[in-house]
């Protein structure tokens, strides 16, 4: 069982060292077959681990990590049925991203790069999945960041890409900011980080601090998850290639704020204030974004609000106390929102990076496989009865309503709206881009996308439509999720609402959408669709209620300002001083390196050496005169040799 | 006998003879001439031991001077042999003119 967890870890993070070291060396096929197998791999490890763990939780450690006196932490892991279920549909779902990448970015240059991310943007989400000590959860949690950060602004040759993965960064990073000081506090008050311990001994903290660390939790999870205030950035993140949207933005990361919170969720049932506030963040994100995702023209940017509304769902279930439908949700929403992001990149990519519906038309006939998988997918993200979404829509919209508390029922009601909105925003598009028109596009503007990219997502399909199976409300296969969530602390298998109640929700789900779906239908598939003029209104819903440009006003434009003035007034005067100051210093060294060079190197030693080797040179050539060869010379030499020598023994005689 | 000549006085002849003897040799170009003040030192050298016997009285150094006289002489003839020869090798009597020792 340890093996299996440490493989369903360690497999994604070999993919990436593999391609990273050597994936520059690998035919494209190799590349894109070592990543696909790390993640089916780690999909074979979680079904494997979900099979043996047989809804109990295991805990694992795998090795101390680090320490510094008191403060310990290790790598280890707690394996709950909760992290089993996250850990499949994360395993799940990024395997046909990867296959469906294989064949999306094969024209792209930077094809090792892009799966070195995804490999490791999987080992970190897993990571976030199973971690036990929370600051192992926040290395995930920074894993996905960067990485989030890297595959946004893939193509960074165009700024403005670079410029989205920043702004994702720079906003998740505020939220990290409230998980540090968590972490803090959690020592401060714990002396430990595991998730289990925490959960174990929650009930022993006042209520201040378990709603500071409710709260702070909520702020940490705000950031992954693009709830407001930090929303801003999961729009411009559809700057990244296709697959990097439906896997980060819909499927894992934005809902790890969401998994963080289920996985706390002990701490966060002792604080009703700060139940309230989750709850209601994300009823009123749920709202702003509906309203958001009706007025836009890119395809992406009408998922990617759809994306933040649907988070907000799960926040406001998480509010509600119902982790079950909180989760249930998260599945759902990973199966629909995935799959509409991939088939709208095959349209994407068949219309040569045309994003506007509007310069759409007439696709239902020229790509009917993305048509039909998107019809599956919008079909599911509203709600439609009986199919898909529904189920778990329906089961957080109970929630909300028997929760106690007059505000629940305004969040619910705030639910509601957002769930009459979601029908009519997706089916705007699905009828605006899809159906037969006479100004849309023609078959020669079609370009050939492999058939692989269409039914490698019919899985994903089948299970976007089919998993309302996971937890029915009634009859066969009752709550099946819910009871095998039953052990996770915190979660309530069941409701325990009325049966008329449950029956009236129902009802009403199921008649705001198909009130929603023929409005959508008379509103965009009868008419001729035109453009909307982005002014007014439609330019308030258009730009988020503006949210981007209040936050350029209150936080860039002052901090540009501020960087200009430290720059020209401070900055560059003082650089000009520095140097001058820095010459004038420098003046008596360079004086007295001269004075070394010129007098004591040149003329002392080299000078010196050269005169000696003169004065030999002379010495020899007078020697070499003796060898003239002329006899005289020899005689003279020969009679003052035979002086000298019996002069000296004349004179040392008597010394014998 | 007082009247016997200073041993220091017939020394120093010598020495003048034999000194002579070498300046001859060193600093002429000849070779008759270098030949000369060869046999002038060996008579000088004579000179010094007729005198060294006549101090101590022994007749050894007289018998020196006989052998040395011999031993001049065919010296002398040997090496007047040699300078015809050369004479006739290279048609000159000059001592600088034999450079082969040179390299």
């Amino acid at each position: 069982m340890e093996t299996v967890l440490l493989l369903l870890l360690l497999l994604p993070l070999g993919g990436f060292v593999i391609n990273a070291l050597w994936g520059r060396f690998l035919p494209r096929r190799a590349v894109a077959g070592v990543a696909c197998a790390a993640v089916l791999g780690a999909l074979v490890c979680a079904a494997t681990a979900l099979i043996l763990a047989a809804d109990r939780a295991h805990d694992f450690t795998f090795f101390q990590w680090f320490g510094a006196g008191e403060f310990a932490t290790a790598m280890n892991v707690h394996y709950d049925p909760l992290a089993a279920i996250m850990a499949l549909m994360v395993t799940f779902v990024a395997s046909i991203i990867h296959l469906y990448s294989a064949a999306f970015m094969r024209d792209d240059p930077d094809y090792v790069r892009f799966f070195c991310y995804l490999n490791l943007f999987v080992f970190a989400m897993l990571v976030i999945t199973t971690a036990d000590s929370l600051v192992f959860v926040y290395l995930g949690w920074e894993g996905v960041g960067f990485c989030s950060y890297a595959l946004i602004g893939f193509w960074y040759q165009d700024e403005a890409n670079a410029n989205a993965g920043r702004k994702a960064f720079i906003c998740t990073r505020v939220g990290d900011i409230a998980f540090g000081v968590a972490l803090g506090l959690f020592f401060a008050r714990f002396g430990n980080f595991s998730i289990t311990y925490i959960n174990s001994h929650a009930a022993g903290l006042s209520p201040t601090l378990a709603t500071l660390l409710a709260l702070l939790l909520l702020g940490a999870a705000l950031g992954k998850s693009a709830q407001l205030p930090l929303t801003v950035w999961l729009p411009d993140a559809m700057a990244g290639p296709t697959p990097v949207s439906a896997l980060i933005h819909a499927a894992t990361m934005v809902t790890a704020g969401t998994y963080l919170l289920m996985r706390l969720f002990p701490l966060i049932l002792l604080s009703p204030p700060a139940m309230l506030i989750i709850a209601g963040v994300g009823s009123i994100t749920a709202l702003y974004a509906a309203f958001a995702a009706l007025a836009q023209w890119d395809i992406k940017k009408m998922l990617a609000y759809s994306t933040i509304s649907q988070v907000g769902y799960m926040f406001l279930a998480v509010g509600a106390g119902d982790i079950v439908g909180g989760l249930f949700h998260l599945v759902s929403h990973a199966f629909f929102k995935s799959l509409l992001f991939l088939a709208a990149g095959i349209v994407i990519q068949a219309l040569a990076e045309e994003h506007n519906i509007f310069r759409m038309g007439s696709l239902r006939r020229l790509l009917p496989g993305a048509y039909w998988l998107f019809l599956a997918g919008a079909i599911s993200l509203s709600a439609f009865p009986m199919l898909g979404g529904f189920f778990s829509k329906d089961r957080i919209l109970l929630a909300t309503f028997i929760h106690p508390g007059g505000a629940y029922l305004i969040f619910w009601l705030l639910g509601l709206a957002a769930a009459f909105l979601t029908p009519l925003y997706t089916f705007r598009v699905f009828f605006v881009a899809f159906p037969e028109r006479p100004d849309g596009r023609r078959a020669a503007e079609i370009h050939v996308t492999p058939r692989f990219m269409a039914w490698i997502l019919w899985p994903l399909a089948v299970c976007a439509l089919g998993d309302g199976l996971l937890n029915l409300p009634g009859g066969f296969g009752k709550d099946f999720l819910g009871y095998y969530l039953a052990s996770v602390p915190g979660a309530r298998p069941e409701l325990g609402a009325a049966a008329a109640t449950e029956w009236a929700m129902g009802l009403l789900s199921a008649a705001t959408v198909l009130a929603s779906m023929t409005l959508a239908y008379f509103l965009y598939r009868r008419r001729p669709a035109r453009e909307p003029a982005l002014t007014g209104f439609w330019g308030l819903l258009f730009s988020g209620f503006y949210l981007d440009r209040l936050y350029g006003r209150i936080f860039v434009q002052p901090y540009q300002t501020a960087a200009r003035f430290l720059w020209r007034r401070i900055d560059d005067p003082y650089d000009r001083g520095l140097v001058r100051g820095a010459r004038a210093i420098f003046r008596p060294y360079r004086a007295m390196a001269a004075f070394f060079w010129v007098k004591i190197d040149e003329v002392f030693l080299d000078d010196g050496v050269v005169w000696a080797a003169g004065g030999l040179e002379t010495l020899s050539r007078r020697l070499g005169r003796w060898t003239s060869g002329r006899l005289s010379t020899y005689l003279k030499m020969l009679l003052l040799g035979l002086t000298i020598l019996f002069g000296a023994l004349a004179l040392t005689w008597h010394l014998r | 006998m007082n009247s016997l000549v200073p041993y220091s006085h017939t020394l120093v002849l010598a020495g003048g003879l034999f000194f002579l003897g070498a300046a001859c040799t060193a600093a002429r170009r000849s070779l008759v001439m270098i030949l000369i003040g060869v046999e002038v030192m060996l008579n000088a050298a004579g000179l010094a031991l007729v005198a060294a016997s006549l101090r101590w009285q022994q007749l050894d150094g007289q018998a020196l001077v006989i052998f040395i006289m011999c031993v001049a002489a065919a010296e002398v003839a040997v090496g007047l042999a040699l300078i015809v020869h050369c004479q006739r090798r290279t048609g000159s009597l000059d001592a600088d003119r034999y450079r082969l020792l040179k390299d």
